[in-house]
């Protein structure tokens, strides 16, 4: 639905990087460059953007 | 913390001490095998599984002429010097 | 003075430090390490009253996303219990973020402003009333103040020899802060972890150094890297100080 505030595993706080992250990947920048470039070192946290689905906009007509 | 003597001798000393975790016991019990006098420590904490008992047993043996509660209260003094010492070598790095 | 304890940084910044101590028993080290995750408190939002709240997600969901955003935390003025009130008022469109909570105590405010809590599209709206409770790891993960605290023995590497003439040049990983026979300090990743790099030809041998640990202290924004240390270390020497007095009775 919306980004995890924190990654499941070390409890870092990832969410505020989310939309930075899709911004730089829609401009065509590689994925794991822009994890290194925001301090998103460990693999745990990593995982978090990179099997993530905003899902607020698919569910919403259902309300 | 919450003090419960089980046994207790010249020599030897069984005490629960609720309240506390690992974090506290194995500082503790590693400040009691530091201490002159202590032959053995030890502490427990038993799994629920084993019959109820889920807060640490301190257990320690000491040798002659050293009280075991005496021993506690030198441990425990030993590790507020450690805390002390730490922080002070801490905050002089920081 | 009872033991020599030597502190010294590898890495630091306010909320990431990377230090080494010398002269900690394993006992101490882990108590330490055990005490930074369960036992320094931190504010976390923990019951939340709403007003209304037409977004997609429910109340539920919201609630713990909103305990999951970090609180600044002066440890001086508050004590273990003490609650502060916040609210969220967003309507939609458009995203409530952690930086629209207001707070009724400046000292206690969200850590970070850019932590989406929910997205609102057209005449979607939320509202609602927050309290925040200073409580300890041990009650509940949200509390936590140090993420992914841990510590590794510091390594020591010697070189024994030159590699053989027709050695495979193997990578040898190692990961945590190395020490040189010049007595230097080095983090693996100056080296991407692999000893083949720095030291290219030769036969290394590689040791533990007895009671020498590198910390590597992470927090979630709630206070500094040094409060969160010093806490922790201060409060097993409170619970050392409150033992000693109830055995002296």
């Amino acid at each position: 639905m919306m980004i995890p505030v924190r990654c499941f595993t070390c409890g870092k706080v990832i969410g505020e990087h989310w939309e930075e992250y899709q911004a730089r990947l829609d401009d065509g920048e590689d994925p794991a460059e822009v994890l290194d470039d925001l301090g998103v070192t460990r693999h745990c946290c990593r995982r978090m953007f990179v099997s993530h689905k905003d899902l607020v906009d698919v569910v919403s007509p259902y309300q | 913390m919450e003090l419960r003597v089980i046994e207790k001798t010249d020599a030897e000393l069984r005490m629960e001490i609720a309240g506390e975790d690992h974090t506290f016991m194995n500082v503790l019990k590693g400040a009691l095998l530091e201490t002159p006098g202590v032959t053995a420590a030890t502490y427990d904490m038993n799994p629920e599984q084993s019959g109820g008992q889920t807060e640490p047993i301190l257990s320690i043996k000491t040798e002659e002429g050293t009280d075991p509660l005496d021993a506690v209260g030198d441990a425990s003094r030993r590790v507020q010097d450690l805390a002390d010492d730490f922080v002070t070598a801490f905050d002089a790095a920081a | 003075m009872v033991a020599d304890f030597e502190v010294e940084f590898i890495e630091r910044d306010d909320r990431n430090a990377r230090f080494l101590v010398r002269g900690a028993s394993p006992a101490f080290a882990n108590g330490i390490r055990r005490a930074m995750i369960a036992d320094v408190p931190t504010f976390s939002i923990d019951t939340v009253r709403f007003v209304e709240n037409s977004s997609v997600m429910f109340d539920e969901m919201i609630g713990l996303r909103l305990g999951l955003v970090p609180l600044t935390t002066p440890l001086d003025d508050f004590e273990v219990g003490e609650t502060v009130t916040l609210a969220l008022d967003v309507e939609g469109p458009g995203t409530a973020y952690s930086g629209d909570i207001e707070t009724s105590d400046d000292l206690v405010e969200p850590a970070d402003d850019n932590i989406p809590i929910i997205e609102l599209k057209e005449q979607q709206r939320i509202e609602l009333e927050a309290d925040a409770v200073l409580d300890t790891g041990r009650e509940h993960a949200k509390h936590q103040g140090g993420v992914a605290v841990g510590y590794r023995h510091l390594q020591r590497v010697e070189v024994v020899g030159d590699a053989g003439e027709f050695d495979e040049g193997e990578p040898n990983i190692l990961r945590g802060v190395i020490e040189t026979e010049d007595g230097e300090l080095v983090a693996t990743d100056e080296f991407d972890h692999d000893l083949a790099e720095r030291y290219p030809g030769k036969e290394l041998a590689v040791h533990d150094v007895p009671g020498a640990f590198v910390f590597h202290v992470e927090t979630d924004g709630s206070f500094s890297v040094e409060e969160l240390v010093t806490r922790a270390a201060e409060s097993i020497g409170a619970r050392a100080a409150e033992l000693e007095t109830k055995v002296a009775v």
